[in-house]
């Protein structure tokens, strides 16, 4: 884990209201782990929005980081305004990482919606083989192709992309097997449904979740999730919450209770 | 170089910049970002007698220049703070001070007495009476000057170490709570735990936090930490470790001059596990250019009108 001033390479907009922001940071880049992880920034120098943003690595190349995000307040707003050669503190890499998606016998189906595909895009790089659905409200919001013979699928709510409907229409309609693995992350409704989904088929999954993180590194314990099998007794510390930062952000469907 | 130590009753510390409780954890993680030997000291997160799980999702929310928690004194409790850390503490260089909170005065006696009771090597004790978050939080003593005298009392008959009362900015006057604490025998008091505040979100017109009301922190209550240090610091005899907001050694010196020997450094952390290293040498580096060899000089030397 490490504290770096990074300089943007490169920050575009993508699809409507998403874009993509490639750091070069050399030390976060060296101590990455794996798929899942994150990194966390400030929006600039000032105290005016003194929380770190948490953002999922959507792929790391050498020592360029890239990220994915939405426009969604005034510091994603902040973030789009940065140019090549300005410097951006980050914070990383940090959290957990996805596990057996390349094991022996493993056929891993990737879900992503919204911005919750920067994760999922970076762990499809590292598959041998996988499935990948990408959910969009509508075609503009998607910058990748509907390409069902390379097991690539989009979906969009309109019909305007890929297939019509939302990425559980599209995992609906798909062969599972035993060794089906499900990793996803996207809108909490989105998890949710994967949750109650594979739970009832008794399908294997992996969530990535989004927290709202004070620190990124275990110090305010703000960023807690509820444990699905932790012991809640009437004292407990961390078996009932789990600190999203340190334990996560990648959690076995079974083991969470969302909000 | 400037001497920064320096002696709050009979502790001496090296340097005066701490961090604060429940924004640096127990003081043993994070190696990786931050060498702790360079902090003045660490005030440990509340510890109360049982653990405790804390507050339900959402804990936190940024706000202007600032953030609020409610966290919910989330702790592992003081037999794993006694079994666990204090082994660790024995062997770091950094002094330790542990924060203690509880809902009742026996409960903060028990906790106190249970770690009396073993040998250790922390230097003190903070005793939170201003958590705005739950009800266990002391705060039905920290407004109240009678209930704040009669804990620091009782308390101070179980303790030689360093005594320290963390007084809550929510009541109608805290130089009443501090004078009680200074009668009570406390060695020092801190100031200031957080500022109850609120956050809505008004797109979803849901509040913005679990318990609707949470503690704010960050610069935003900076100018409400140095009015509530120099109050105190006109109201009492013993020293004052100043609280709120800081993020330069500018405000530091800031709360010095308004009346602290000490201060801490709380949300910066989070930001940058690292920042009161960085805060204390830029002191050093003022202190120099200043040709000054202490702070001693600087404290509560605020020039006002009247
Ligand atoms: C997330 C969070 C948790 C805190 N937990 C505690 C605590 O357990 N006990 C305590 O006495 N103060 C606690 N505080 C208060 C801080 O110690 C400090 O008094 C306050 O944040 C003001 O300083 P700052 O503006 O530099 O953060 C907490 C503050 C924050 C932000």
């Amino acid at each position: 884990m490490k504290i770096e001033q990074a300089i943007v390479l490169r920050n575009e907009q993508i699809a409507h209201g998403i874009w993509r922001m490639s750091l070069v940071a050399p030390d976060v880049a060296s101590a990455y782990v794996g798929p899942g992880q994150f990194i966390s920034l400030l929006t600039d120098d000032s105290w005016d929005h003194l929380v770190r943003r948490p953002m999922s690595i959507a792929k790391i190349n050498e020592d360029e980081v890239d990220i994915i995000y939405k426009i969604f307040g005034d510091v994603t707003d902040h973030f789009t305004k940065k140019c090549p050669g300005d410097s951006m503190n980050i914070l990383g890499p940090l959290g957990n990482v996805f596990t057996d998606y390349n094991s022996e016998f493993a056929e891993p189906i990737l879900i992503g919606g919204g911005v919750g595909l920067a994760p999922i895009l970076n762990l499809y790089d590292a598959c041998e083989k996988a499935v990948m659905i990408i959910g969009a409200r509508s075609a503009d919001e998607h910058f990748l192709n509907h390409k069902p013979d390379n097991s690539v699928y989009l979906t969009t709510d309109d019909g305007t992309a890929g297939i019509e409907g939302n990425v559980l229409t599209a995992l609906k309609n798909m062969n599972l097997s035993e060794n089906t693995i499900l990793f996803a992350c996207g809108p909490e409704p989105m998890l949710i449904a994967i949750q109650n989904y594979a739970d009832e088929y008794n399908i294997r999954a992996q969530l990535s979740v989004e927290s709202y993180m004070g620190c990124g590194v275990g110090l305010c314990q703000g960023c807690v999730i509820e444990r699905q099998n932790g012991q809640v007794m009437k004292h407990s510390y961390h078996e009932k919450y789990s600190l999203v930062c340190l334990d996560g952000p990648v959690y076995e469907c079974d083991e969470i209770i969302f909000g | 170089m400037a001497d920064l130590s320096i002696k709050i009753g009979h502790t001496t510390f090296k340097n005066p910049i701490f961090v604060a409780s429940g924004t640096f954890g127990y003081g043993t993680d994070n190696p990786e970002l931050v060498d702790v030997s360079n902090i003045g000291a660490i005030v440990t997160k509340s510890i109360t007698l049982n653990p405790r799980e804390g507050n339900p999702p959402p804990r936190i929310v940024e706000t202007p220049s600032g953030m609020i928690n409610s966290i919910g004194l989330a702790n592992i409790g003081v037999e794993k703070y006694i079994s666990e850390l204090l082994p660790i503490y024995e062997v770091m260089d950094t002094p330790i001070i542990m924060n203690i909170a509880g809902s009742s005065i026996t409960e903060y006696i028990d906790v106190m007495k249970k770690v009396e009771a073993v040998s250790s090597n922390i230097v003190g004790y903070e005793i939170n009476i201003s958590c705005p978050n739950v009800k266990e939080g002391g705060m039905e003593f920290g407004v109240d000057c009678e209930m704040t005298e009669k804990l620091t009392r009782e308390l101070r008959n179980f303790t030689d170490r360093l005594l320290i009362m963390k007084l809550s900015p929510n009541v109608t006057d805290i130089t009443a709570i501090a004078k009680s604490s200074e009668n009570g025998g406390a060695d020092a008091v801190s100031a200031i735990n957080t500022v109850v505040g609120m956050s809505i979100d008004h797109k979803t017109k849901k509040s913005n936090i679990y318990t609707t009301y949470g503690g704010l922190s960050g610069p935003a209550i900076k100018p409400v930490g140095l009015a509530c240090v120099h109050k105190v610091f006109n109201a009492v005899k013993i020293p004052i470790i100043g609280i709120g907001g800081m993020v330069s050694s500018h405000d530091v010196i800031e709360y010095i001059l308004a009346g602290s020997c000490a201060v801490q450094i709380g949300t910066a952390n989070y930001r940058d596990p690292g920042i009161a290293e960085k805060i204390l040498n830029d002191l050093n580096d003022y202190l120099d250019e200043q040709n000054l060899n202490s702070i001693t000089s600087l404290i509560g030397a605020v020039k006002t009108y009247v």
